[in-house]
């Protein structure tokens, strides 16, 4: 239940998607975002399409809620493509959204499969132009011979529309697929990041992209190691992260050489001898890496822990989070089931309005529909459920327990019950308010605190 | 699915399997380490080449099984070498760090060998200018440079060989499950069909190293297509059989057998512990003589029908 004073209760808020259990696989959400002001919300799915919900605005009788997020716009993104050299498809499926930082009117965001990137626009339309000299209102010319007066067009209000277009489209850069792409600080460039490379992308320029990093053996024979995620540093523009399969993580400084290639920093941590076995490498392996709002400190998700590293320590982390520690005997299911190779994502609280620019809880996904906080204050940490069952608004979600092994208390769950194809992967956290998206494997959960 | 009422036995006995990893030196745990040493190594490979995707594999999955049956294979290669000094060796060092990473000196060395090709780097030096995307998508440089390149620049350190041998000692582990003449058969039609593709390798029978450069060659010819991926494709450990050898093939159902401290009674009999010894043995394929078959493993066809169903149906 709750625990101190400054512990979040978490409610129900909304859910999104389709209500049946069978999921189509298009509709399977691969990302989620929030904007910069969190008044957007971007989910992409396996079907290349991207949905944007917006925040109503407050109300003002409804003090005890927040905006409910609607659905503000929907478009295709990517198509699915052959490549006939290799005869084998290229995926549609969204693997990242990255927003920009709002400098007019519309917003722009970057979406990316496997293989290319894409500058979307999202712009508002509530008026148009009526009163052509030319034109009838409904495009047909009108017969010259008509016209006998001359009118200047005014604009008229319209039904909102919301139009997304593709601003630029960044291709042919990547022959491994694309996992990360990261905005830099100077938001005029931005990294894209493959198994194998980063490039270097200025937000204008679409034919052109500069290598940064490069790990491709020259014989492919030796290759053991792959990138798994990169991200830009928050405030510093010549600097970026990025984590690798074998659980260490590189921070490279683009000012040192043009190929990044030498690390300035490597963090990893040596191995505990006493919990090797034949899947430590593969439970090594990084799935997600980010940034504290300072850049002081970076998260980083294996398969069984979020680790919390200070930059300037690279031996070790700083703290480490078990998220499901009782999968670890169950390593040998869960790599027949390919489950070992899910990657989970994880993420860090909004800056608090209390505590501006303080990184102090974690997110991230597990098994189940089960999705994990740490508090770094408290050291507590509580386990949700994302489920249709507990949808009334402002009901406070209750804490769930799994049992590990012995006997199993009331209201816990055995490892052996959980529900392996119901894994949450991506969360996000509002910028500036206590509102999470929590997304299952087709349903977009939102939740928010309990406001008093 | 885990969790499902169908599954719950074999997790039951999985504790047994994987609820601690057994050091291979202890006397009765060392064949529930061997066997769920073998389990994985299955695994392993059904995962490499039991599906056929419409999309490209995702290469940081391949690479991962790729590195854990590296690992086991090293691990048999050093149980099999120190089987004469066995009480002395006690614990091979430490398979699964050092000796893994010396072999790999590829990646944390790339800063100094020219990844560029040959007309680029003649221009400018690395270091000061960038590298735009496009150059890089002309993969031909990691062609026949590839194996030439691995004498002059970076001299393999000896833990390397044992990697280029683990590949062929992997082959072997396959021949070993599959009766030799029939394998013999399959391999001869196969590397006649790639005559034309691949250099043949009859010269190299004798010599571990004449596999991976067999392979290398056919690797070579695949290389042109940017961004192949070269591992399972052609690195993998079955370049000359396809999976159909090895499904009807005869092989021991305990090999197949998820469930191996139930039927440890009735497989400890059948099965013996791989040995380097033996898997050099069975490089059978590549000679011209079949040899006799080492077959320890028969089966019923009913039981053949019985996997095909499994492999089918999972």
């Amino acid at each position: 239940g709750a625990g101190g004073g400054n512990d979040i209760q978490w409610c129900f808020s909304q859910v999104k998607g389709a209500v049946d259990d069978d999921v189509a696989e298009a509709d399977i959400i691969s990302t989620v975002e929030f904007n910069h002001s969190g008044e957007l919300l971007a989910t992409g799915d396996k079907g290349g399409r991207v949905v944007i919900f917006q925040q109503e605005q407050e109300n003002k009788t409804q003090s005890h809620s927040r905006g409910e997020y609607n659905v503000y716009s929907t478009f295709q993104s990517h198509e699915p493509e052959f490549d006939y050299l290799k005869s084998l498809e290229i995926e549609e499926k969204i693997n990242k959204i990255r927003w920009l930082p709002q400098k007019n009117a519309a917003q722009f965001l970057l979406s990316t499969n496997d293989k290319t990137i894409k500058l979307w626009k999202i712009s508002e339309r509530d008026k148009r132009p009526e009163g052509y000299n030319l034109k009838e209102e409904d495009g047909r010319y009108r017969d010259p011979t008509t016209v006998t007066t001359l009118r200047v067009p005014v604009f008229r209000p319209m039904d909102l529309m919301v139009e997304a277009s593709p601003r630029r489209i960044f291709a042919n850069a990547h022959t491994y697929h694309i996992n990360s792409i990261s905005i830099n600080s100077d938001y005029e460039t931005y990294l894209s990041a493959d198994d194998l490379r980063i490039n270097l992308w200025h937000l204008e320029i679409t034919d052109r992209s500069f290598n940064i990093v490069d790990i491709k053996p020259a014989n492919m024979e030796e290759l053991t190691e792959v990138i798994t995620a990169a991200e830009f540093h928050p405030n510093s523009c010549s600097t970026f992260v990025y984590s690798s399969s074998k659980g260490t993580i590189r921070l490279c400084d683009m000012r040192a050489s043009a190929l990044c290639d030498r690390h300035s920093k490597l963090f990893e941590e040596p191995e505990d001898p006493s919990n090797r076995s034949f899947f430590s490498e593969i439970i090594s392996s990084i799935s997600d890496v980010k940034f504290s709002h300072s850049g002081r400190y970076m998260m980083t998700r294996d398969y069984l822990s979020v680790k919390i590293w200070d930059l300037n320590m690279e031996n070790r982390p700083v703290e480490t989070y078990q998220v499901h520690e009782y999968l670890r005997s169950k390593l040998c299911s869960l790599y027949e089931n390919d489950c070992i190779f899910d990657k989970f994502e994880c993420c860090w609280n909004g800056s608090d309005r209390q505590v501006e620019f303080f990184s102090l809880i974690v997110m991230t996904g597990s098994y189940n529909n089960f999705f994990r906080m740490f508090d770094r204050n408290s050291k507590r940490d509580v386990t949700l459920e994302a489920s249709r069952e507990n949808n009334k608004p402002r009901t406070v979600l209750k804490p769930r327990k799994v049992c590990a092994s012995g006997k199993r208390k009331k209201d816990e769950i055995s490892v052996d019950s959980l529900d392996f194809n119901k894994k949450i992967l991506h969360t996000a956290w509002h910028p500036k308010e206590n509102i999470i998206a929590v997304a299952t494997t087709n349903n977009l959960y939102i939740f928010q605190d309990k406001m008093n | 699915m885990l969790g499902k009422g169908g599954k719950r036995k074999f997790d039951e006995h999985e504790d047994g399997l994987e609820g601690k990893v057994v050091s291979p030196t202890d006397g009765p745990s060392k064949v529930s380490y061997t066997l769920q040493r073998q389990t994985i190594f299955n695994i392993s490979l059904m995962k490499l080449y039991n599906h056929r995707p419409l999309t490209e594999p995702s290469l940081q999955k391949t690479v991962l099984i790729n590195n854990m049956l590296r690992r086991i294979q090293e691990e048999l290669k050093q149980e099999g070498s120190l089987r004469p000094m066995f009480v002395g060796a006690s614990q091979p060092a430490d398979p699964l760090s050092d000796n893994f990473r010396e072999a790999q000196p590829a990646f944390s060395h790339l800063a100094s060998p020219p990844l560029l090709p040959a007309d680029f780097v003649s221009t400018m030096p690395l270091e000061s200018c960038l590298t735009p995307a496009s150059l890089l998508e002309d993969d031909t440089f990691c062609t026949s440079p590839a194996v030439q390149h691995d004498g002059p620049t970076k001299p393999p350190p000896p833990a390397l060989q044992a990697v280029k041998d683990s590949f062929s000692s992997a082959l072997d582990e396959i021949e070993e499950l599959c009766p030799a003449p029939t394998s013999a058969e399959a391999v001869a039609a196969e590397t006649a069909a790639h005559d034309s593709k691949a250099q043949p390798s009859e010269s190299n029978i004798h010599k571990p190293e004449g596999l991976p450069e067999s392979r290398t060659a056919e690797s070579k010819l695949m290389d042109p297509l940017p961004g192949n991926f070269e591992i399972t494709a052609s690195t993998g450990f079955l370049t000359d059989l396809t999976l159909d050898d090895i499904l009807f093939a005869d092989i021991d159902t305990s090999m197949y057998d998820f469930d191996p401290c139930t039927s440890a009674t009735g497989a400890a009999s059948k099965m013996a512990p791989v040995s380097a010894d033996e898997l050099l043995k069975t490089l059978a394929p590549y000679s011209s003589q079949p040899v006799t078959p080492n077959q320890p493993f028969k089966m019923d066809l009913t039981e053949l029908d019985h996997i095909m169903e499994v492999l089918v149906g999972s």
